[in-house]
């Protein structure tokens, strides 16, 4: 390992390491200067990728489409461009029959774009789905603190597999919101255990909602790519027969209770402190032991 | 928003450069994004265009950008910013990030 | 975010309108409706939401079980989709258990349902707006809006609050952004709602025409650009599947 953290490193860098060294290929890249104009029209300061990075590259030699959001830039939000270009990726992938990955950092529809940004994440849903129709695997990485919210964690629910990190989190409303809506007392955004309990990597591991749960690294990540890129996941009426059934029992057993040791525990977590301070692939392992 | 351009004696860029533009930083608070591009005119002239979230530093940027162009060859390159308030220790980092990408290629 | 209103026209009222007396047939329970209807004396399958309800994960079960009925009982017959939902409550259980992976299922039945040959068609009929319209209306083939109905990301006056962006900017902003617009019509010209139903339209006849002429194409980014709405999606698309074809 390299040492370098996943979660630290900016969307571009990101591509550059877990790519094959120089085979990554930006589409719409920045000479072009495609930014919004909804954001220069408001004052806000406009980026040349509008705050996703698009392209095609190599992973272990095998071509893929890759796009990365860049969560500094208005919380990785989508908006019109971001959400074209988004789109016009995995249309690329269905059309090429090529894996497309999707590195997610985004708090969903960027507000300053009102609709439109809501309407690009429903068309990429479908052009998704196009793909996975075709067998053509679709990945989302959720590894960093920004996450996948709103929209952007429905949509990435619609992939076929999610690789997540224990800082990645996974959700529709965050903390902030909840805590405004439900109160302070039913749910603290400052307690990060429980922030991370409710919507981190290791719960939704263990529920079966993330693929794989890796080290905070890029060659972990990389590897984990790796293993999933040839595998796609049908939908077909067995499959959300299973999936229903799944979600059914899901709520059937912890509906009723607000604490996620209870969920932990469940699903065949022994010692909960234990896990609490494991990293993510060494919580994979006892979560599959207490399985 | 503040937007300006000025160009800056330097001298010219070498000729072979590892890729025709490079792009260093990101559009956040307290950070910029710098592209940095080959094969402009005149050689001997580096172009930059500002664009800064923070109004009223013109100066600062100007004595920075000209003190990049002042001692890297950059002569031929166009160099565009978007800022969101980034101290100026930082727009000289970027700057030279991007030349090093420009020049040498990533890492 | 806004608490549900409760609308003025009854979500009963809603269904007779659209489908006459064979909406007796639809259940409604929790807000949430599940059920077969005719439409132009055609068998239509129905699944919604009304009142302006939250839609949650138990909600998202329903709907999706109900698709999967239709799959299994009742091979491409159309499915109407009706949305009057507020949204989804910002609720940590609900996120603990995964509301997004909830929300994702019922896409991923409402998606076998197309490939199947079921014609997916969606009326807005109240509140249309965030993670409820996402979860399964705006993934119809067609999708339509009653006028009555407010489509569309949120109000000026939540944007305002969320973004510190003052009112009055947005408001001025929207006259030549359509997608800063909270409403059916400025929805439609960003592409994302096909037609307006007007409350003097015979609705039984749009529906009947809407499943009728329906393709499982997504034609939105099109008809934003003609509309002039949504000016960039369509050529920024475009250009990414002419730069990839290189």
């Amino acid at each position: 390992m390299s040492g370098v953290l996943f979660h630290e490193q900016t969307a571009r860098q990101r591509i550059a390491a877990l790519a094959d060294a120089g085979s990554f290929v930006e589409l719409l890249a920045p000479p072009e200067r495609i930014t919004s104009p909804y954001l220069a029209q408001l004052g806000i300061p406009v980026s040349f990728d509008d705050g996703i990075v698009i392209g095609h590259a190599k992973i272990g030699g095998k071509k893929v489409y890759l796009a990365a959001q860049v969560g500094q830039f208005v919380g990785g939000a989508v908006g019109e461009i971001h959400g074209a270009k988004l789109t016009g990726l995995f249309k690329a992938a269905a059309r090429d029959r090529v894996p497309c990955i999707l590195l997610v950092e985004s708090g969903g529809v960027r507000l300053h774009e009102g609709s439109a940004g809501e309407i690009a994440i429903a068309e990429t849903m479908r052009a998704i789905f196009e793909c996975r129709a075709l067998k053509v695997p679709t990945i989302a990485v959720i590894a960093t603190d920004i996450g996948a919210y709103g929209g952007i964690g429905i949509l990435s629910t619609c992939c076929d597999h999610r690789i997540m990190t224990e800082h990645g989190r996974l959700g529709i409303s965050g903390p902030i919101v909840i805590e405004k809506w439900m109160g302070k007392k039913a749910y603290n955004s400052a307690d990060r255990a429980l922030v991370w309990k409710t919507s981190g990597g290791k719960t939704k591991y263990l529920l079966g909602d993330a693929d794989a749960l890796v080290h905070d690294a890029p060659e972990a990540v990389r590897d984990a790519l790796t293993k999933l890129i040839g595998k796609s996941k049908p939908v077909n009426l067995g499959s959300v027969k299973a999936r229903q059934k799944e979600l059914q029992n899901r709520l059937k057993r912890f509906g009723a209770t607000d604490d996620p040791n209870v969920v932990w525990k469940g699903m065949g977590v022994r010692n909960i402190e234990a896990a609490s301070l494991a990293s993510g692939p060494e919580f994979a392992a006892l979560a599959k032991r207490g399985k | 928003m503040e937007k300006f351009t000025k160009a800056f004696p330097s001298k010219p860029l070498p000729t072979k450069t590892a890729k025709p533009w490079a792009l260093a930083g990101v559009v956040g608070s307290g950070n910029l994004e710098v592209l940095l591009e080959s094969g402009g005119r005149p050689k001997d002239a580096m172009e930059c265009h500002v664009e800064t979230s923070i109004p009223g530093y013109k100066a600062s940027w100007l004595a920075a950008l000209a003190d990049f162009a002042h001692h890297y060859p950059a002569g031929g390159t166009k160099v565009t910013i978007n800022d969101q308030g980034a101290p100026p220790v930082l727009v000289t980092l970027r700057l030279r990030q991007a030349y090093d990408h420009l020049t040498k290629g990533d890492k | 975010m806004k608490k549900p209103t409760p609308k003025k026209t009854s979500a009963r009222a809603v269904l007779a309108r659209l489908f006459g007396a064979s909406a007796k047939a639809i259940a409604i329970e929790k807000s949430v409706l599940t059920g077969y209807a005719s439409v132009g004396g055609g068998k239509v399958c129905v699944i919604g939401t009304s009142n302006g309800t939250y839609i949650d994960n138990e909600a998202a079960l329903r709907l999706a079980a109900h698709v999967i009925d239709c799959i299994e009982k009742n091979p491409k017959t159309p499915i109407v989709m009706l949305v009057d939902s507020a949204g989804q409550e910002p609720n940590r259980v609900a996120e603990m258990l995964g509301l997004a992976s909830y929300f994702g299922h019922l896409l991923s039945c409402l998606e076998l349902a197309r490939r199947k040959g079921h014609k997916l068609i969606t009326v807005a009929t109240g509140q249309a707006v965030g993670g409820a319209f996402l979860c399964y209306g705006m993934f119809a083939d067609r999708i339509y809006a009653l006028d009555s109905a407010t489509v569309g990301l949120m109000p000026i006056s939540a944007m305002s609050a969320v973004t510190k962006i003052p009112a009055a900017v947005l408001q001025k902003l929207s006259k030549t952004m359509p997608s800063l617009e909270f409403g059916a019509a400025p929805f439609a010209l960003l592409g994302g709602v096909e037609a307006v139903w007007s409350a003097k339209d015979d609705v039984q006849a749009k529906l009947e025409q809407a499943i009728a002429t329906a393709t499982s194409e997504d034609n939105r980014a099109e008809l934003g650009k003609k509309r002039g709405g949504r000016k960039l999606a369509l050529d920024i698309r475009k250009k990414v599947l002419a730069e990839s074809a290189r």
